[in-house]
């Protein structure tokens, strides 16, 4: 067991006049320390080639979850794939990354573009074994994983990217290794990076994508435990017990909420400083308290980074904003989504009178719903979550 | 003189950053910075009659429309 954990994201893009994409990556959880992410290109583009890819990746990944081998796998994907009646073949091919106890990483590719390991900010040529399973030949890497490793994998989209229109052969390997090692050492996300690449091609290929172009990122960081409040206590008598938990916790604190502040102000016995820098017309000012890293307005900025929260796990158009802005909710959304990768919510369930008036768009349930909403989409990028209410 | 602005959840909705701007303005047109201190405060537990403006711990009800006239009233007047 170390101190290490990994970080994935992945960006789409449709063969143009598309509606699916025919790249399917599944990622399953085999227990806490250990992830299965499987990459599948589809033969062709559409329906065919996402039903291919999806089967591909969704057999792979959870037989390989179960601890099966890779020989079994390849076997029941060949006997299930249905064989396409243009091309009489069942092809689609897959990249494995297999993140084991947070130490080591199995790679297993069949016939896509190399995935790209960078180390300390270079490309890392990491060892390949080939061995043939029926008519496959197929690479096999095993990795010893060290902090701020990357691996990135990707369908052949991106590396046809332009071919013929800005570029003669395409996005070659190397070029695309020197685009990444660019930014390696910036700290980026592993969506932020996927999104990146992926933008990239979509630029290369003249915004009309000749192929599926799909790109996943795979991170290794240290831990970063991260702690917020949300809304004072039903019982108020729970304030000092609440505030000592919270306070007891290793990690950064954020403080959401007005009233919540004040009350973690009363109990610091430090003055709660707001300012009055409108930073976002939209999001009220932050303020500032001695011992708390964040402390901010409560529903409004919470609902704001709901909804960065959700684009981010979609198109990720909001990132320019949130990744530079002041305002509270970006603030929040850099420090929950990029910086953490352990996340305490301590949420306060008292009601606010104030906000019970029928003429505001706020109220109890909006409140806890935000809640709800927020640790499951961090949940999908990954984090861990833990809520506990007061 | 201290003129606080409520910048919780419910002034916000009510307007509380056209107020702080429009004080702002107010204060430095009248060439006030000296003698009015601004700033803001997270709820004051008056929501219903928001946005809650302080003026040396007596509360007021302004509105973005209101602002002016209490800026007159309550701060041009005594400061």
């Amino acid at each position: 067991m170390n101190n290490l954990c990994i970080d994935i994201g992945y960006q789409s893009l449709n063969h143009v006049g598309e509606q699916l994409c025919g790249d399917h990556i599944d990622i399953v959880e085999a227990d806490e320390n250990s992830t299965v992410v499987v990459l599948a290109d589809g033969l062709g583009s559409g329906v065919k080639a996402s039903i291919l890819s999806t089967l591909t990746s969704k057999i792979i990944s959870t037989m390989m979850a179960a601890g099966l081998s890779i020989e079994d796998c390849v076997e029941t994907i060949a006997a299930t794939l249905p064989v396409c009646s243009v091309r009489q073949v069942a092809y689609s091919t897959f990249t494995i990354i297999h993140i084991i106890n947070n130490e080591e990483a199995d790679i297993i590719q069949y016939d896509n573009p190399q995935v790209i390991m960078l180390r300390n900010g270079e490309n890392y040529d990491y060892p390949k074994t080939e061995m043939i399973l029926g008519d496959k030949k197929i690479y096999r890497s095993r990795v010893q994983l060290q902090e701020d490793d990357i691996f990135v994998a990707m369908s052949d989209g991106c590396i046809h990217a332009g071919v013929g229109l800005t570029l003669n052969f395409g996005w070659e390997r190397k070029e695309i290794i020197g685009f990444l090692e660019t930014f390696a050492h910036v700290g980026f996300t592993a969506k932020t990076l996927a999104t990146m690449l992926a933008d990239e091609c979509n630029k290369l290929y003249g915004f009309e994508p000749g192929d599926d172009t799909t790109v996943c990122a795979i991170r290794v960081r240290r831990r970063e435990p991260m702690n917020m409040l949300f809304g004072p206590p039903s019982n108020p008598d729970d304030a000092n017990r609440m505030m000592a938990l919270f306070f007891a916790k290793q990690g950064k604190h954020i403080i959401s909420g007005g009233t919540t502040s004040s009350i973690a102000a009363k109990y610091l016995g430090k003055p709660l400083r707001p300012s009055l820098n409108f930073f976002d017309p939209e999001i009220p000012p932050t303020a500032e308290l001695e011992g708390v890293d964040l402390v901010t307005e409560g529903v409004i900025t919470v609902n704001k980074v709901v909804s960065y929260a959700k684009d981010h796990l979609g198109e990720n158009k909001n990132y320019e904003k949130w990744s530079v802005a002041r305002d509270g909710a970006s603030l929040i959304s850099r420090m929950l989504f990029e910086e953490a990768t352990d996340i305490n919510f301590f949420v306060g369930r008292a009601v606010n009178p104030a906000h019970q008036n029928p003429d505001l768009p706020i109220n109890f349930h909006i409140k806890m719903n935000l809640v709800e909403e927020l640790s499951a989409c961090l949940k999908k990028m990954g984090k861990r979550i833990k809520v506990i209410y007061f | 003189m201290k003129v606080t602005v409520c910048i919780g959840s419910s002034c916000h909705l009510k307007g509380s950053r056209q107020v702080v701007e429009s004080l702002q303005k107010l204060i430095s047109d009248n060439r006030l910075e000296d003698k009015v201190m601004l700033s803001g405060t997270f709820c004051m537990q008056n929501c219903q009659a928001g946005v809650c403006v302080s003026v040396d711990d007596k509360v007021h009800s302004v509105s973005p429309e209101t602002v002016e006239d209490f800026f007159r009233r309550e701060i041009l007047a005594k400061a």
